[in-house]
């Protein structure tokens, strides 16, 4: 392993340490250690680490790990290093499904919500791409269906009850803190599968940044690819989206940040970075979120300083790089 | 391996066809230049016949003694014909290694040009156009040993860089392998098959697209031939 590998996978440890071992119920190692096995001497340490601590780290890094490998995939699939997850208008699908489930009083999670909002624009996307050849064309299509969600949103708001508007902005500022320990297997499942499938269609992804063009007399079936990238995107950013809330931003940052610190280009070299990169900015930022915790469940908004992190990190690479972004 | 084209018809779904082509049989072995003003179809032609384009009418077949094979076999396809576009990827950050890699052994392709030996490590972003092309025309020949298939390769090369590349792709049928180029450099034309061995040339074929059928010149052609020829016949 490289001296930059080495640190980098000393920073993911470090990192998911210190948010085992920190917060506010004061534990030490050993404790923690014990009430991982079930035998703490104290009740609260058990339910604080194991329905607190643990789900959030894990929720965290593994919507870390998703979000960035999206943010590459779509940044692939455009070949445009400004694409995102958020840009095929999934996200704001969510947001639709989360205003109809709070603003209107519909009484679902939101969770369920944001997933039904989710897979509304995966199905509408993907009859889209049935009839549009080119990825660029698709994203035209979800940037409307984006622009229409949030007008829609926007509708719902200014009806809405002051409680019920509060509960949907909350929402929006996204969190690892509300998932369960099952919500974050499944975003672990999400990771196998996500991570399976780019290693499998590495040699697609790789020939598809030579062109579109090039890229099908390499043998790579445009129809079959736009398929699958759809529905592992929709699948794993519609459940993301679900779980913590639009977190869209993380995506677009970390492969900007893995190719300033890291040379592969190739999907298969570049994978396991990218997601070393994604847990380090997911849990950095949800540390920041967890020390301006003021005690009553006030703290700075996860989407807020997932930008405060994530901005001037991209910004800081376009300007120190000649606009390689390759 | 020969490439035919049966009655084909290139264009676009729903209009008129660009060219109309009656049979057409590109021997394999030879250097094949398929000339025409732009806006003939060149390019057109050449996606149908590598397959990502319809014809809207006839079709391509591969043909070894009777057997014959068609694009819709894809792997066939692409393990028989590779591409070359005319303008080189850009913003690409893998490297050269790993561009050839994605279609064969790199040291085969070093083989064919030792000069790309130096720039292996490099990213393809990091190159000259003339040395991407290079690189692009080496990928095609790992891909396939058979037809490299190139629309106006040269177009954004300088002299150097374009013997170059003539340099390797008479390589690729010395060693057996066809080349189908569209191009409008009749200049690199003349003096590209100017230097193919007596055998490479008696394969080869000049030929200039018309709306119906193609006009066949004469490979030993001179290069005032050629324009007058172009000037007199060609579309667009």
């Amino acid at each position: 392993m490289s001296l930059r590998g080495a640190g980098v996978t000393a920073l993911v440890l470090a990192l998911v340490a210190g948010h085992v071992f920190w917060g506010e119920v004061a534990m030490s190692p050993w404790e923690v250690l014990l009430a991982a096995k079930g035998d703490a001497s104290s009740e609260l340490h058990e339910v604080v680490l194991q329905a607190v601590r643990i789900p959030r780290v894990l929720t965290a890094a593994a919507a870390g790990v998703l979000l960035a490998w999206l943010g590459l995939l779509m940044q692939t699939w455009f070949r445009n290093p400004l694409a995102g997850p958020g840009v095929l208008g999934i996200t704001s699908g969510g947001s639709l499904g989360v205003a109809l489930a709070v603003l209107l009083g519909w009484g679902m999670p939101t969770w369920l919500g944001a997933s039904l909002g989710c897979i509304g624009v995966l199905i509408l996307i993907g009859m889209g791409a049935r009839r549009f050849a080119s990825p660029v064309t698709t994203l035209v299509f979800g940037l409307m269906i984006s622009y229409a969600a949030s007008a829609a949103v926007t509708v719902l708001e200014s009806s809405a009850s002051a409680e019920s508007l509060q509960t949907f902005v909350f929402w929006g500022m996204g969190t690892f803190g509300k998932a369960t320990l099952w919500q974050a297997a499944t975003l672990l499942g999400l990771v196998v599968m996500l991570g399976g499938w780019m290693r499998w269609r590495s040699g697609w992804l790789d020939a598809w940044l030579l062109g579109e063009e090039l890229a099908q007399t390499m043998g790579v079936s445009q129809a079959r690819m736009n398929r699958e990238i759809l529905l592992v995107t929709g699948l794993a950013l519609g459940w993301v989206t679900s779980v913590c809330g639009p977190l869209a931003f993380l995506g677009l940052a970390v492969p900007h940040v893995y190719r300033f610190f890291h040379a592969g280009r190739s999907h298969r070299d570049s994978a396991f970075g990218v997601a070393a990169w994604g847990v380090i900015l997911a849990l950095a930022a949800d540390g920041l979120v967890r020390f301006t915790d003021a005690g009553g469940g006030a703290h700075w908004p996860l989407n807020a300083v997932l930008a405060m992190l994530g901005a001037p990190v991209v910004v800081s690479v376009l300007w120190k790089r000649t606009h390689d972004w390759s | 391996m020969n490439l035919r084209l049966r009655e084909a018809k290139v264009g676009h779904v729903s209009q008129t066809p660009l060219l109309e082509l009656d049979s057409w049989l590109l021997e394999a072995g030879g250097m094949h230049m398929v000339l025409g003003g732009n806006g003939s179809g060149k390019s057109t032609l050449l996606r149908s016949i590598l397959g990502v384009h319809p014809f809207l009418g006839g079709d391509v077949v591969l043909e070894v003694g009777s057997r014959e094979w068609g694009p819709a076999d894809r792997s066939h396809w692409v393990n028989h014909l590779a591409f070359v576009p005319s303008m080189p990827p850009k913003q690409v950050g893998l490297t050269v290694k790993e561009v050839l890699e994605l279609s064969g052994d790199v040291g085969d392709a070093l083989g064919q040009n030792p000069r790309m030996k130096a720039w292996l490590g490099l990213r393809l972003s990091q190159l000259s156009d003339g040395q991407a092309q290079q690189v692009m025309v080496a990928r095609a020949v790992l891909q396939s040993p058979c037809w490299v298939v190139l629309d106006e390769p040269t177009a954004f090369l300088d002299v150097a860089a374009q013997n170059e590349m003539w340099a390797m792709l008479i390589r690729h049928v010395e060693q057996g392998g066809s080349v189908l180029m569209a191009t409008h450099d009749l200049r690199g034309v003349q003096r590209g098959l100017s230097i193919t061995t007596p055998e490479v040339k008696a394969k080869s074929s000049i030929s200039l697209l018309r709306k119906r059928g193609v006009v066949h010149l004469s490979v030993e052609a001179t290069l005032e031939e050629l324009e007058s020829e172009f000037e007199g016949n060609a579309l667009g």
